[in-house]
């Protein structure tokens, strides 16, 4: 065992246990963390923000006398202020507007080629996919699970006739779909927990070399 | 704490259903912890994912940069760092040119620990100036912009447009990389390591538009839901959660050893494998007993 | 004008925004290199303002009321204060130092310090409470009642065993068994789901833009 001689490795695995204090009960110390966490997370958001966005392209530009019309950009930036200031609220839905309007506009025609077109093309079993058995097999049991699983989402038509069964397989795929997240959902918790004990007896009590 | 006395007697089944909380707690502490300090020896085998993309990576035209997106915050680190710092090893072991940026702030940080981490191994064993990692000649750290559209689109025109200045404050347009890493074009791979769905993200915005391949690292809880693109080729290879980081690294470790490059470095995703088999076993254990308890209590109330 | 501008705002914005994708003309794409480049990053980086004014007036407002707990408010608030002050004025790359001093002595409390030291154990520790609460729920709630839940637990139990590199050496094939439920019938539901999934996104796009959902407006005028 050998101890770290870094100050910022125990401050480090002191907040650690004081978050994992939690686990017996809510308690102060908890508490305290938590709403350091708060503070310190948005001090570091505001300095890179400073410094790699409003700096490099607002006023390194602007104080060169290059892009002036930037500062037209920046007032409309800081309309985000009046959402502070009830009588001129409204002019917060500006910046939003621009923001959100050219955001759904771009996402449109982008999100319909990632996740429709080249799914559905993928798909559809092509001659190619038999280029052994096994592939050419598997290809067509994601063909019947997609339509299963859609029609089992289905909701404009009753579930009669063979759309009751199909629908049924739906939920047999859905099942096994969610079972493998589950499965991996416990891997990946159980992981952040290792990463912490990682720390505390790696970094902190020199116990994992 | 856990057993109630009372008037009516309790099964075994019952004292055990009524269990405090904070023992299981206690077992899957006790459960993690004693197999990261007396780990039992594991050989993480690479998945067809994870080999896919480090084929790719370990294959692709030696003018074709890397780069890296780390994507994650602290909450995910455990899982997703491990990723970053192997590639990071993978690509400064073959001399890859490697290109990092973020698209959440606290990526930075993250990307700065593990380029401090992964630069001081190979600069401890550096003979001179060429076999030393030097930021601008190997790497470029860009760093950060906001938002999405701006970094993922502007970086298909021009790196330099969206980030003037690195993640050091040196201005891109006079870095030695910056000539040779010039858009998309000069990009082998981006590889995504995320805790969210940004690699669908990149995908939809620098996949659609301008063909990158795109290879993805993500925490267990996306990866199922991943598969879909990786099924479609969008994905060229996953690392999916701790297992696909200490996957990556065993082919990592046994790349750098046909390389002579021996040093000792902690895989923290290998070094986890242990750990997380004991927890698995337990958790399946949990479960197992719950159930008993339960449908044994519930036929003795009926 | 209070709700009629943000709306021709967003109709206007966002039919450009479409238009981008597949009009190649150098005039949209000079246009729509200059609007992400410029005028959304700026404006972007100004839509701070509305997170740190929010979590600074609710903890104002709770240290002023003095409601419960006000006294960690304080924390949050000088926390905030110092790290800023810390990153805006102490630089950050260490090598070239800001007009405030990062370290006494041999001890440094340079931004990235603070990043490795205080902002990664504490978000990180938070987070890794869940295996707990998992591990709990697991125990607890996790029920086979029906074949549907059985199939469930069924799929995950194999995923669980199937992911670790031991159990290879106890079965050979249950990895890649692992693997074929992640690769075939999971992907195929998964799949269906993303579909409902991507036309949902649509949807709500296209919605946006002509002006039919207008949640975001928020209430008032």
């Amino acid at each position: 065992m050998s101890l770290s001689p870094d100050p910022w490795v125990w401050i480090a695995a002191i907040l650690t246990l004081a978050v994992f204090s939690f686990l017996y009960r809510e308690n102060p110390f908890y508490r305290a963390a938590e709403h350091l966490f708060v503070g310190v997370s948005n001090g570091y958001f505001i300095t890179f923000t400073w410094h790699r966005i409003l700096v490099p392209s607002l006023i390194d530009p602007v104080g060169h006398g290059q892009k002036l019309w930037l500062i037209a950009v920046a007032f409309v930036g800081a309309l985000y202020f009046t959402r502070f200031i009830p009588k001129i609220s409204w002019l917060v839905r500006i910046p939003i507007a621009i923001f959100l309007g050219y955001g759904s506009g771009m996402s449109l025609l982008r999100s319909i080629e990632a996740g429709i077109i080249e799914q559905v093309k993928a798909t559809v079993v092509t001659r190619a996919m038999f280029a052994n058995w096994q592939t050419g097999l598997w290809a067509i049991i994601i063909l019947i699970g997609v339509i299963c699983t859609v029609t089992y989402f289905f909701f404009s038509a009753e579930r009669k006739g063979v759309l009751k069964p199909v629908s049924y397989a739906g939920i047999v795929f859905v099942m096994v779909g969610f079972g493998a997240s589950f499965g991996y959902t416990v891997m990946a918790r159980i992981s952040l927990f290792i990463g912490r004990l990682q720390f505390l007896l790696g970094d902190w009590l020199g116990l994992i070399r | 704490m856990a057993a109630q006395s009372g008037a009516k007697r309790h099964t075994f089944w019952e004292i055990l259903q009524r269990i405090d909380r904070r023992w299981i707690y206690l077992v899957v502490w006790l459960v993690v912890m004693v197999p990261l300090i007396k780990p039992f020896p594991v050989k993480p085998v690479a998945s067809p994912p994870v080999q896919q993309m480090f084929n790719y990576i370990d294959t692709m035209p030696e003018d074709k940069a890397l780069l890296i997106s780390v994507d994650y915050s602290p909450d995910t680190q455990a899982e997703l760092h491990p990723m970053t710092i192997a590639l990071l090893r993978h690509a400064f072991a073959t001399r890859r040119r490697v290109g990092l940026v973020a698209t959440y702030v606290y990526g930075l940080g993250l990307a700065e620990d593990a380029l401090r981490e992964v630069k001081r191994e190979f600069d401890s064993v550096a003979t001179s100036h060429e076999d030393s990692i030097i930021s601008g000649e190997d790497f470029v750290f860009w760093g950060w912009t906001t938002p999405l559209l701006t970094m993922m689109l502007g970086m298909g025109e021009k790196i330099t447009n969206v980030f003037p200045v690195d993640y050091y404050g040196a201005r891109t347009e006079s870095l030695p990389m910056t000539r040779h890493v010039k858009n998309y074009n000069d990009v082998g791979i981006l590889v995504s390591i995320a805790g969210s769905s940004m690699p669908i993200s990149w995908v939809a915005y620098a996949q659609t538009q301008f063909g990158l391949r795109i290879g993805c690292g993500t925490t267990a809880v996306s990866a199922a839901d991943f598969y879909t693109y990786l099924n479609s080729g969008q994905f060229t290879g996953m690392l999916a959660g701790m297992r696909g980081a200490a996957e990556y690294e065993e082919l990592v470790r046994e790349k750098m050893a046909q390389m002579d490059m021996n040093w000792h470095v902690r895989n923290r995703g290998t070094e986890a494998m242990s750990s997380q088999t004991a927890a698995h076993i337990a958790i399946i254990l949990f479960i197992i007993v719950g159930n008993i308890g339960y449908f044994a209590t519930r036929r003795r109330k009926s | 004008m209070k709700r009629k501008l943000p709306l021709l705002i967003v109709l206007v914005t966002g039919i450009f925004g479409v238009l981008t994708y597949i009009i190649p003309h150098p005039v949209v794409q000079t246009t729509d290199s200059v609007i992400r480049n410029d005028i959304l990053r700026i404006i972007g980086a100004f839509s701070l303002v509305l997170g740190i004014g929010s979590i600074l007036r609710h903890h104002f407002i709770k240290i002023k009321r003095k409601s419960e707990n006000w006294g960690y408010s304080w924390i949050t608030v000088v926390a905030l204060f110092v790290s800023a002050v810390i990153g805006l004025f102490g630089g950050i790359d260490p090598t070239r130092p800001g007009i405030l001093p990062t370290h006494i002595g041999g001890f440094s409390f340079h931004i990235q310090s603070l990043f490795t030291g205080l902002i990664v154990p504490l978000g990180s520790t938070m987070f890794a409470l869940l295996a707990f609460f998992m591990a709990s729920a697991s125990y607890r709630a996790f029920r086979a009642r029906n074949f549907e839940a059985t199939l469930l637990l069924i799929s995950a139990f194999i995923l669980m065993l199937g992911a670790m590199p031991l159990t290879r050496l106890l079965v050979k094939e249950l990895p890649s068994f692992a693997e074929w439920i992640l690769a075939v019938p999971n992907t195929a539901a998964k799949r269906g789901i993303g579909f409902g999934i991507s036309l949902g996104i649509l949807a709500t796009s296209l919605k946006i833009i002509l002006g039919i959902e207008r949640g975001w407006l928020g209430g008032g005028e």
